[in-house]
């Protein structure tokens, strides 16, 4: 192995080993490679694609699609699936809302829709490691179900009237600034940070730390590796996977507040097919759907892949039907990747 | 022996819906002493190497450790008792590297609860230098190493830990021979540090070579228990086979202990 790859490698630390690593490295550039080439063709295809506001507004698009693929990477290196993380945003966002309704502050009201998706998450692990039902099954019910509750307990009708202070996390930023014209009116001259952005970076460091330096994050990796043999090690193979599916869960139920804070509306219909997105940038970034593989800084750079080209497609001018078609065959893509990677 | 025995097993059971598996199987083991454990393959030797490993639980029957009755519900509570299992899977995380697996299930910790990285590679350096010095590259996954450098690695495992009772399932069976004479030379060398072995092997060569006393296995049952010195290839083939010692055993036997 060349020396450059040692200094440069990305799985150095914690039990990743080298191969492995710049294997990972020579994708981790194919992937920031393509994020550039996209970037690069759409701000030629339509000029205000890098404009700072169209930016933030990737940066916002992002932050839900990469807070749901944190919590599916963690799943997927334990060698499972979760399609629920969409339909558990929707019911998370709705609780916190009703939260709201019911007249508890906005923090509290929405630590409710977190511990409403932890539960979901909670439910998924159990049924998988108790009921012995394969995840694809048990999260598939759980997308159901959620959605199901989501639509029952709205009466399909979305829940307005939310205040300010919800819609704060949404759509508040960091660093903002805001001159006050001599009309009355205020005009933004830097729209600073928004604060998903901000959240979805703590939570990508505390992820990424959990996984690297923690015992817990070592047992997700051997468990996806290979169950049995972590089992036989000591590892409590059952424990570790519910705590990936209530994480799953949990950061679905943050995202839900992200997403319902930004409209400043809780709509039970929200969130559809958004595994999808969040499974691809996981497996985009790297993380192989039969287990032990995969990093949180890979699914940031595959979020932020799809996320661009969901809003370039938009910016182009490309029809909602032509984009579902063009995600569609990067899914298969990325997982066509996947299976090359395996069969080396 | 005049000793304690290291570990007893009485009237263990194990059913599989209507299938005994392991009925009523009593064996114990001293320290300094290498038991072979022989029979066909579903003569229930695997199944009661878990059950004394903590990996699966017994439906009868009890195990005394140190003359203490102790229950197993994981790995864990038969780890932390010294008993310690070199499987014939190797059970290795195949993406993680050897000083990851070596500490799997009870890696090292700074003192903020972190993994404990280059602490758990220097031991890692250490012991496997040890066992194998050809073996440099320990930051590979273990799923691109040698047959003999992952068989390493899952010995390393089981005697770097406080071990006292160390079951060999099948060791040498995907080796070639060099490292088969390293496995044989280091039974042999822990057994003389007073652990108690138990070997689980097909291999009539390497049984008679390190056992001194072998157990066998029929439909679930012990079948015969012996000295080494009191039988022959072919008696062990019959228990084996038959479930039983050859018409002639005891007369020979008796022949032999009179000359």
């Amino acid at each position: 192995m060349p020396e450059a790859w040692r200094i440069t490698r990305i799985g150095g630390r914690a039990g990743l080993p080298d191969a492995q690593a710049s294997f990972l490295y020579m994708q981790r550039l194919s992937a920031i490679l393509t994020l550039f080439l996209l970037i690069l063709g759409f701000s030629l295809a339509s000029p205000h694609f890098l404009s700072v506001n169209n930016t933030l507004t990737v940066l916002l698009q992002t932050s839900v699609i990469g807070l749901l693929g944190i919590g599916l990477t963690m799943v997927i290196i334990t060698g499972g699936i979760d399609l629920s993380v969409g339909s558990v945003l929707a019911l998370s966002g709705v609780m916190s809302a009703l939260a709201v309704r019911s007249g508890i502050p906005v923090v509290p009201a929405m630590s409710v829709g977190v511990l409403t998706g932890a539960a979901c998450g909670g439910f998924n692990g159990i049924v998988i490691t108790k009921l012995r039902i394969p995840p694809f099954v048990a999260t598939l019910g759980m997308m159901l179900i959620a959605r199901g509750l989501a639509l029952q307990i709205t009466g399909a009708a979305p829940i307005s009237g939310l205040g300010r202070a919800f819609g704060q996390l949404g759509n508040g930023a960091l660093f903002r600034i805001t001159e006050t014209q001599p009309n009355g009116f205020p005009t933004v001259i830097f729209p600073g940070i928004p604060y998903p952005a901000i959240l979805l970076l703590i939570v990508a460091i505390g992820a990424a730390y959990l996984l690297r330096r923690r015992q817990i994050g070592r047992h997700i990796y051997a468990t996806g590796s290979n169950e049995e043999a972590a089992r036989l090690s000591g590892v409590r193979t059952d424990r570790t996977k519910l705590y990936a599916y209530t994480m799953s869960g949990a950061l679905a139920g943050l995202s839900g507040n992200v997403l319902m804070s930004r409209l400043v509306t809780a709509q039970p219909s929200e969130g559809v097919m958004y595994e999808l997105d969040a499974i691809a940038a996981a497996v985009i970034g790297g993380a192989s759907l039969s287990g032990g593989v995969g990093t949180i800084s890979g699914t940031m750079i595959g979020a932020f892949i799809i996320g661009i080209l969901r809003n370039g497609l938009n910016m182009s001018g490309v029809s909602a039907f032509i984009q579902q078609i063009v995600i569609g065959f990067v899914v298969i893509g990325a997982v066509w990747i996947d299976q090359m990677r395996n069969r080396n | 022996m005049n000793q304690s025995p290291l570990v007893e097993m009485i009237d263990i059971e194990k059913h599989f819906g209507g299938v005994r598996a392991v009925e009523k199987v009593s064996i114990d083991l001293y320290p300094g002493e290498v038991v072979g454990v022989l029979g066909h393959n579903g003569a229930g030797k695997s199944c009661l190497m878990k059950i004394l490993a903590g990996a699966m639980q017994p439906n009868g029957g009890e195990i005394r450790v140190g003359g203490r009755t102790i229950e197993f519900q994981e790995p864990n509570d038969a780890r932390a008792v010294g008993i310690e299992t070199i499987y014939q899977t190797l059970a290795l995380a195949d993406h993680l590297d050897a000083p990851a697996n070596l500490f799997l299930g009870r890696e090292l910790k700074t003192r903020f609860g972190n993994l404990d990285e280059p602490r758990m590679l220097e031991a890692a350096r250490k012991v496997l230098a040890r066992l194998n010095p050809n073996f440099t590259n320990l930051r590979d996954p273990v799923s691109s190493l040698s047959g003999g450098q992952r068989q390493v690695i899952a010995i390393a495992r089981a005697i770097y830990f406080d071990t006292k009772i160390l079951i060999m399932d099948e060791p040498t069976a995907a080796l070639g021979p060099s490292e088969t004479k390293m496995v044989a030379d280091l039974t042999l060398k822990l057994r003389d540090e007073g652990l108690g072995i138990l070997l689980v092997s097909h291999d009539m060569h390497d049984v008679f070579d390190l056992c001194d006393r072998v157990v066998v296995m029929n439909k679930g049952r012990v079948v015969g228990s012996h000295a080494i010195d009191e039988v022959t290839k072919d008696d062990v083939l019959s228990l084996i086979i038959k479930g039983e010692l050859p018409a002639d055993w005891s007369a020979r036997n008796l022949l032999e202990r009179a000359e």
